[in-house]
């Protein structure tokens, strides 16, 4: 897979982006108003999507490893990146996937990634603590997902529409 | 080799719905799993005691007040039930260590007497995560 300039620039830009995302997403804990421990926007997702549909599986995953390795870098935990990198991983799989059918929308990608995400990170739950009892706190994550997994579906193709006389993908095309 | 010639769908198709209805049976299929009829959250707290490592009693808690004995190994335990909590009363056992655990309530919690060979145990609702990371 060769990356050229531009598109390694962009790849970089969308990392950063959303390493600043997972952040500011931290200094507003949404579990102040949902009272579900864990529970996140998800906005850094708006990136992995948008680059999956803009610039392709790849580059979306390199961008999404690179978010999670910097993310528990800069927090300093093992455990933390464990649960990122498991969580998005789970997410961008199902994502790809599912974005190769052609039917689906932008929206049944992003509530599908934002549900395999939050399966992802229970997943790493049962890892660390050895107890498969947290599967029980599925269901109300996967409430959640449907309602950040549209959002994000809906901040993306908004993005999508706005960019779309960009072409951020011009030079890639291999056809 | 690029998937995405044709463009990006950015309005939900009822396909779309498809999605949510799995991720939806999911959800219903592990709260079922977890918090349906079978499941022990509902079940009123048990209190099991096992004696030698084979199991001698198992009631609800509620239904299980007073005051039982159990003897092995040449020791004798009193075991109290009443207002919800299980605690040993008495125990000849050289350690008291059961004796000293005091009352235990709630499930995941036991209450061991070694030399004895007594573990009671409490059962029932579903305990919570221990500790939520990220």
């Amino acid at each position: 897979m060769k990356f050229s300039v531009k598109k390694l620039a962009l790849c970089a830009i969308l990392a950063a982006l959303a390493l600043g995302l997972s952040t500011l997403e931290s200094l507003f804990p949404v579990s102040l108003a949902v009272p579900l421990p864990g529970v996140k926007l998800g906005l850094a997702n708006i990136v992995t999507v948008f680059a999956l549909y803009v610039l392709g599986p790849v580059e979306a995953l390199a961008i999404l490893v690179t978010r999670c390795l910097l993310g528990g870098l800069f927090s300093g935990t093992a455990t933390a990146l464990v649960f990122s990198l498991l969580g998005g991983l789970c997410a961008m799989g199902v994502m790809i996937l599912l974005q190769r059918s052609r039917r689906l929308s932008v929206y049944g990608v992003s509530i599908g990634g934002a549900a395999a995400h939050n399966a992802g990170q229970i997943l790493a739950a049962v890892i660390t603590l050895g107890n498969t009892m947290v599967v029980g706190y599925l269901p109300f994550l996967l409430a959640v997902a449907l309602a950040t997994g549209s959002l994000t579906g809906f901040v993306v193709s908004l993005l999508l529409r706005a960019t779309a006389h960009l072409h951020l993908n011009n030079q890639s095309d291999n056809r | 080799m690029r998937s995405n010639s044709s463009p990006a769908k950015t309005r939900p198709t009822p396909w779309d719905a498809l999605v949510v209805a799995a991720v939806v049976l999911l959800g219903a299929l592990t709260a079922l799993l977890f918090y349906g009829p079978k499941a022990h959250a509902d079940a009123p707290l048990t209190c099991v005691v096992s004696v030698g490592g084979q199991v001698a009693d198992a009631a609800p808690l509620a239904s299980f007040s007073g005051e039982h004995t159990y003897s092995h190994n040449g020791y004798t335990l009193t075991v109290f039930v009443h207002d919800g909590q299980v605690e040993v009363l008495h125990s000849d056992c050289p350690g008291q260590d059961c004796v000293r655990s005091g009352a235990i309530s709630r499930a995941g919690q036991s209450l061991v007497c070694l030399p004895a060979q007594v573990v009671i145990h409490l059962e029932g609702a579903v305990d919570g995560p221990d500790v939520i990371v990220g």
